[in-house]
């Protein structure tokens, strides 16, 4: 047994499942910016290999299902502790069983998979909504977001697809990263702030606008913040326009 | 700035607000070389203060009002201040707001300003405008005031997503009596119209899960043109008569009278339609209010029924007194009801007794069905089928499709129940699983009752989570409610501990 030390990326990760299968069974995964040694087990750095990567890749599709693979995809881009420990275990769990293993929805092993995919779909679908974009001087687009995980990916299809006329670029500020989209078309490339061109003249009088009707539309009577908080927690509150 | 925008915001804004149909979901629309697209998935975009979900720029038109309804704000009789957009006003804030991603759409009720015919024409322009000039491709809800003219109905129709014609008052009676100027048969024209007109371009799909697997679009659906008679079409066995609402024909005959034939470039329509009610404004019971909305379901195959209740606003000696509390926990248990209706293959007549015209107000309408029907139970979770399973409370349709598609490949455990979303609180006491019972005592609906009512208290934190303490702490007016397009009869709970036992 040893710990599996990698640099972070999909194919890193899928290049350690190769040589837990192929060589030492692993005890652990860990990027290796991360790692902290364990007391029991030693660990190896494992080479990136995109050859061991796409062999593994097409196993996962093969024997277990297309499905399956992206849930894997997913859940490694989420930030739930110890991803790629529940992972190795999803996977070992679903060489043996096959396309059902995502049914076997109370075994330990799929439950927390399952689980943590439920959180990256949610903040997913709750950012769809929660993003407020500004006009940048030259009609570009321009949003903020700090994400628990690492979601640009998953909201390029929605934006670019909303947003086609509109070149717009995604800000994830947490992680240094932005999506950059112009008609249809989009990539993720490392980003800061500087730079950026001026709010546009009319920028401030719709987010007024927009304020205005968010005090408005709220019914005195039915005053309820805990249920606005249930649905809108505050920690994305710094980026709406609104609050 | 634009002072001038920014009032009119604020007024039609404020005037729009009780208007509680918000959804965007239902249609799904792709980028097609226009500006943006629609989700069907349904996105809220904020939550206000009263943790209503605000997904759509709801306004008014106009307030200015030439009726007089005696539970709106808006009425003519009332001193508020008035204003109306304009249609190139309206689509341009629209527009910009949609791109900054403050909305998913627009959701566009009016008063009736001048006439019904002048309003729409207006309402029209402003929605081709953004539909047309703009390219908007996102979502639009549109209110068709009664009223309006054929040709009105079909032309915004093809611009908005969903159209709703509400019928506000449960009885004619209380509509006689609170909005003297709206007509049962104005309201049920253009309703009819939007159905037949689906129906014509086969595109009608109903409520929820209510008629799966059937046919919608052909000749049988078709409704009866005028009047205020609800047809019924087939499958339907609506019950007529005593106990509900708007007097309907009856009998199974099918008019076939159809519109003029269209040729649809541009859907019409294409989220179906749906309708309003004021819960409390008049004196009908529940039971009349769920009767009417299956029948609203049943002949119009509205996509949704929405309720919402009246916060007292006027001193009219027609309706309650102002300081009245508006009905909340009666509003949530009316959209728990709807909710059988539409997905669990409840009907309207199963939810009530002779004696019992309205909804338990402490208990949710699926429990008190069980209580009442409880030689149904326990069922056997891994015999059972999708329609029994349904009928266990606590468990909804996520959960019994996961049961039966385990159920395939190994037998499901009473600690797999939890994982895959059923409420075991509830739920334990309805079902056995292998033939084990883990309701800890007999199966009385006095002790599962007592069981249920004490976990609520003790989630609405009215009572320590201890099992033998006092329940007179408890006041049936203060539970938590929930924003109501999010309302689920099966909200999950805190953790359970269970131990189990034999069946008796
Ligand atoms: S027609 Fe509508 S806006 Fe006018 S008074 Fe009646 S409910 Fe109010």
């Amino acid at each position: 047994m040893v710990d599996y030390l990698y640099d972070g990326s999909f194919e890193g990760f899928l290049t350690c499942i190769y040589w837990h299968y192929y060589g030492e069974k692993a005890s652990g995964i860990y990027p290796a910016a991360q790692y902290q040694p364990s007391l029991f087990y030693g660990f190896t750095e494992v080479q990136t290999e995109a050859e061991k990567a796409t062999r593994v890749y097409e196993a996962i599709e093969k024997k277990i299902s297309a499905y399956d693979l992206q849930r894997i995809y997913r859940v490694f881009l989420s930030s739930v502790e110890n991803r790629e420990l529940l992972l190795l275990n999803y996977i070992r769990l679903g060489f043996k069983e096959g396309s059902k293993t995502s049914l076997l929805h109370g075994n330990p092993y799929v439950f927390p998979v399952a689980q943590a995919e439920k959180k990256i779909g949610a903040e997913v679908h709750r950012l769809y909504g929660l993003l407020r974009f500004s006009v940048l001087e030259g009609d570009i687009l321009y949003a903020v977001v700090e994400p628990d995980h690492d979601i640009l990916e998953f909201m390029a299809e929605h934006f670019s697809d909303r947003y086609k006329h509109d070149p717009f670029i995604l800000h994830d500020k947490r992680r240094g990263k932005a999506l950059v989209a112009q008609g249809g078309e989009w990539y993720i490339t490392a980003f800061t702030e500087a730079n950026l061109p001026q709010f546009s003249a009319q920028e401030q009088e719709y987010r007024a606008l927009w304020k205005k009707y968010f005090q408005t539309i709220a019914i005195q009577e039915r005053t309820n913040p805990t249920c606005q908080k249930n649905f809108m927690p505050v920690r994305y509150w710094k980026h709406l326009t609104e609050i | 700035m634009d002072s001038s925008l920014m009032n009119k915001l604020k007024i039609l804004a404020d005037s729009a607000k009780y208007d509680v149909s918000c959804s965007s979901s239902g249609v799904e629309r792709k980028n097609s070389g226009r500006r943006g697209s629609a989700s069907n998935a349904g996105i809220c975009h904020s939550w206000s203060a009263d943790g209503r979900c605000i997904s759509l720029l709801k306004v008014l038109f106009t307030n200015k009002c030439a009726y007089d309804c005696q539970y709106c704000t808006n009425r003519r009789s009332v001193d508020v201040q008035r204003a109306s957009f304009e249609p190139a006003e309206l689509a341009e804030l629209t527009m910009e707001f949609y791109r900054r991603n403050y909305i998913e759409g627009l959701f566009l009720s009016s008063a009736v300003e001048v006439s019904p015919d002048y309003t729409a024409e207006r309402i029209l322009q402003c929605l081709s405008m953004l539909r047309y000039d703009y390219g908007f491709a996102g979502y639009i809800h549109a209110k068709i005031i009664p009223g309006v003219s054929q040709e009105l109905t079909h032309a915004i129709g093809l611009v908005a997503d969903r159209l709703s014609v509400n019928i506000e008052l449960p009885t004619e009676a209380s509509l006689q009596r609170l909005a003297p100027q709206k007509k049962a048969k104005a309201i049920f024209t253009p309703m009819t119209q939007i159905t037949n007109t689906l129906i014509q371009q086969r595109s009608l799909k109903g409520p929820g899960t209510m008629f799966k697997g059937e046919n919608l679009n052909d000749s049988l659906h078709y409704l009866h043109p005028e009047g205020k008679t609800l047809v019924p079409t087939a499958g339907a066995q609506v019950h007529l008569g005593e106990g509900s609402l708007y007097q309907m024909s009856n009998g199974g005959e099918h008019a076939l009278i159809r519109e003029p034939r269209y040729k649809y470039k541009e859907k019409f329509c294409p989220a179906g339609q749906t309708t309003q009610m004021i819960i409390g404004a008049g004196t009908e019971t529940d039971r009349q209010i769920v009767k009417t909305s299956e029948s609203l379901y049943r002949s119009f195959k509205m996509k949704r029924v929405y309720f919402s209740a009246y916060i007292p606003i006027s001193d009219s000696p027609l309706l309650p007194s102002v300081f009245t509390a508006p009905p909340l926990t009666r509003e949530h248990r009316l959209y728990q009801a709807d909710w059988l209706l539409r997905f669990y293959g409840f009907t309207a007549e199963e939810m009530f007794t002779e004696s019992e015209p309205n909804l338990d107000l402490e208990l949710d309408p699926k429990i008190t069905w069980a209580l009442r029907n409880i030689q149904l139970f326990p069922i056997e979770v891994n015999k059972a089928s999708m329609e029994e399973l349904l009928r266990i409370p606590g468990l909804g349709t996520v959960s019994a499709l996961r049961i039966l598609r385990q159920r395939k490949v190994s037998a499901v455990k009473y600690d797999d129940l939890k994982k895959m979303g059923v409420v075991l609180k509830r739920a334990r006491f309805f079902l056995t699983c292998s033939g084990k019972y883990y309701g800890e005592k007999e199966l009385s609906p006095e002790y599962v009752r007592s069981k249920v009512l004490e976990s609520d208290r003790i989630k609405s934190q009215l009572l320590p989570p201890k099992e033998d303490s006092q329940l007179s702490m408890f006041t049936p007016g203060s539970f938590r409610l929930e924003a109501p397009d999010s309302l689920h009869p099966n909200t999950p709970q805190r953790r359970l501990k269970t131990d189990g036992g034999l069946l008796i």
